[in-house]
């Protein structure tokens, strides 16, 4: 094969940040947020997800090659274009260009709340070494606490409702930017639905938050083979 | 209006490399007069509002009737061609900026050289005759013939690109009317026999994947382009060479 051209090698970066958008980091999201809408469910399903998750066999490498390496790239990648694009909103008012900002801004809000997200809940987990049937208890305990007070609150809902824009519009940019959809009206369509997965999105995460705001409920870990229950708070 | 004069405030410029300064004039106002007859009336008399007199503003126009796009300038914040921004649907005073994203020759007068440079890298041409005879292209349903006529209409004017928030001086992206003349020539029967040097040519640094959809240039294009569309179609068409890069080379 042949070296890789400073063309083909732009070329390839944007479109594997348009490509990681969607697969694994978009993916990565309506799995996480429809996972976690089970805690609406009842704190028992919400428990047994957890440790499914968190048996899986080479679970920091699939964390790390899925989830980590694709969103740092995503967010690097969506600095640089945020930084170099010459906003003019203020001279052109239309609803695209309004989105194409929001765009960019919610990306950078994701990001810092992602850095609160997995700073408080990934990392705590790994330094206190809670693994397997270990970690669900102590992560739920971690999320009972951080809504009991509105400012974790409303850094949730900002963070989730940033995310799920984010994601919902950039489904529709990433249709257009490879062709999925061309025509106007079909381009029309197509944000209609897609503002139906943000909403829908922010509705599953919205409700989690309440019912972890409403219920606090603490919970010892699962003994594989017998339903332990619920304990405690 | 309180008096029958119109205040026009310019953003001149002496040269490409000298720094903008702003001068406002007065001209008398006239029914259904345009900003190119609110220019010649400067011409005419160049003294600015404090009575100073000074070098006539210069400008470019050709057509007068929007569809050579030489006179596009910036007109109260927006851009838009000079001949038909009528001076009584105008908010005043008026303001005239030269382009930003073009370099200055002077005054409101900007050089769009690197559209044509663009429209060069991606062959927005077709061959009529080389080394062989290829012969009379196909006749077309009437329907296709419309679809590409519409496109045809691109005036080279630069409002697409003036208004888009991905295209700047100091980068080298290609811009929406480069899109949809690529989609122009791709549509053709022979203009297909370039096509993949085209698409490679959209599959570069500026090129179609530094698109952003930010959608300002359809809004603004005078000539009503289907530029979303066109950058969609564009985009498939690359989609579908990457997956023959891949998979069928
Ligand atoms: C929850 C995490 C995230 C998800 C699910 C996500 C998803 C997406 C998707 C699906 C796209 C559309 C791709 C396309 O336009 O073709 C996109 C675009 C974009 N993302 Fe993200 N993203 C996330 C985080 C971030 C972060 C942290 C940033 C950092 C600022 C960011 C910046 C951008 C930018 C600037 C674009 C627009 C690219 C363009 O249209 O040219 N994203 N994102
Ligand atoms: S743009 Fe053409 S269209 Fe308008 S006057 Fe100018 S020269 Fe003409
Ligand atoms: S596409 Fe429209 S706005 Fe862009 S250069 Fe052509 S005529 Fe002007």
């Amino acid at each position: 094969m042949d070296r890789v051209s400073k063309d083909q090698l732009h070329y390839l970066l944007l479109k594997t940040h348009s490509l990681t958008g969607l697969v694994p980091i978009g993916a990565y999201l309506c799995v996480h947020l429809s996972v976690n809408s089970l805690r609406t469910v009842g704190v028992l399903p919400y428990q047994l997800s957890i440790d499914a998750i968190n048996n899986l066999p080479f679970l920091i490498w699939i964390e790390t090659i899925f989830i980590y390496i694709p969103l740092l790239f995503h967010s690097f990648m969506g600095f640089y274009l945020s930084k170099n694009a010459r906003y003019n909103l203020a001279r052109y008012r239309y609803p695209r260009n309004g989105l194409y900002t929001l765009q960019r801004l919610s990306g950078a809000v994701v990001f810092v709340f992602l850095v609160y997200h997995v700073g408080t809940t990934v990392v705590p987990k790994w330094t206190n070494g809670k693994h397997l049937f270990e970690a669900a208890p102590f992560l739920i305990e971690i999320m009972n606490m951080e809504f009991q007070t509105w400012t974790g609150r409303i850094i949730y809902l900002i963070g989730i409702a940033s995310a799920a824009f984010h994601f919902a519009n950039g489904l529709w940019g990433f249709c257009i930017s490879w062709g999925l959809v061309v025509g106007v009206r079909a381009q029309r369509n197509a944000a209609l639905a897609f503002s139906l997965v943000g909403v829908v999105l922010t509705v599953m995460g919205l409700a989690t938050v309440f019912e972890f705001s409403v219920h606090p409920e603490s919970t010892v870990p699962t003994i594989a083979g017998v339903f332990s229950g619920k304990g405690g708070g | 209006m309180a008096s029958d004069n119109i205040q026009i405030k310019v953003k001149r410029q002496d040269g490409p490399e000298s720094k903008p300064y702003w001068q406002e004039f007065e001209v008398p106002f006239k029914p259904h007069s345009n900003i190119i007859s609110c220019l010649q009336d400067i011409q005419r008399n160049p003294s600015t509002c404090k009575g100073e007199r000074v070098n006539p503003v210069v400008w470019e126009c050709n057509c007068l009737e929007e569809v050579c796009g030489a006179c596009t300038m910036v007109i109260n914040g927006r851009v838009r061609q000079a001949c038909t921004a009528l001076v009584h649907k105008l908010d005043h005073p008026i303001t005239l900026e030269p382009m930003s994203k073009f370099p200055v020759v002077r005054d409101l007068h900007v050089d769009r050289t690197r559209m044509f440079r663009n429209l060069k890298k991606v062959k927005a041409w077709i061959h009529v005759d080389g080394t062989h005879d290829i012969g009379e292209g196909p006749i077309l349903p009437d329907e296709e013939r419309a679809k590409r006529y519409v496109l045809s209409e691109c005036m080279t004017c630069g409002c697409c690109l003036e208004a888009c928030p991905q295209f700047s001086k100091d980068n080298n992206f290609l811009g929406a009317a480069t899109f949809a003349q690529v989609r122009l020539f791709n549509a053709h029967p022979t203009g297909k026999f370039d096509q993949e040097q085209r698409l490679d040519a959209v599959m570069g640094e500026g090129g179609i994947a530094d698109c952003g959809n930010a959608q300002v240039c359809v809004e603004v294009c005078p000539k009503h382009i289907p530029l979303t569309e066109s950058i969609a179609d564009v985009g498939r068409q690359t989609t579908l060479q990457i997956l023959k890069n891949l998979f069928f080379k």
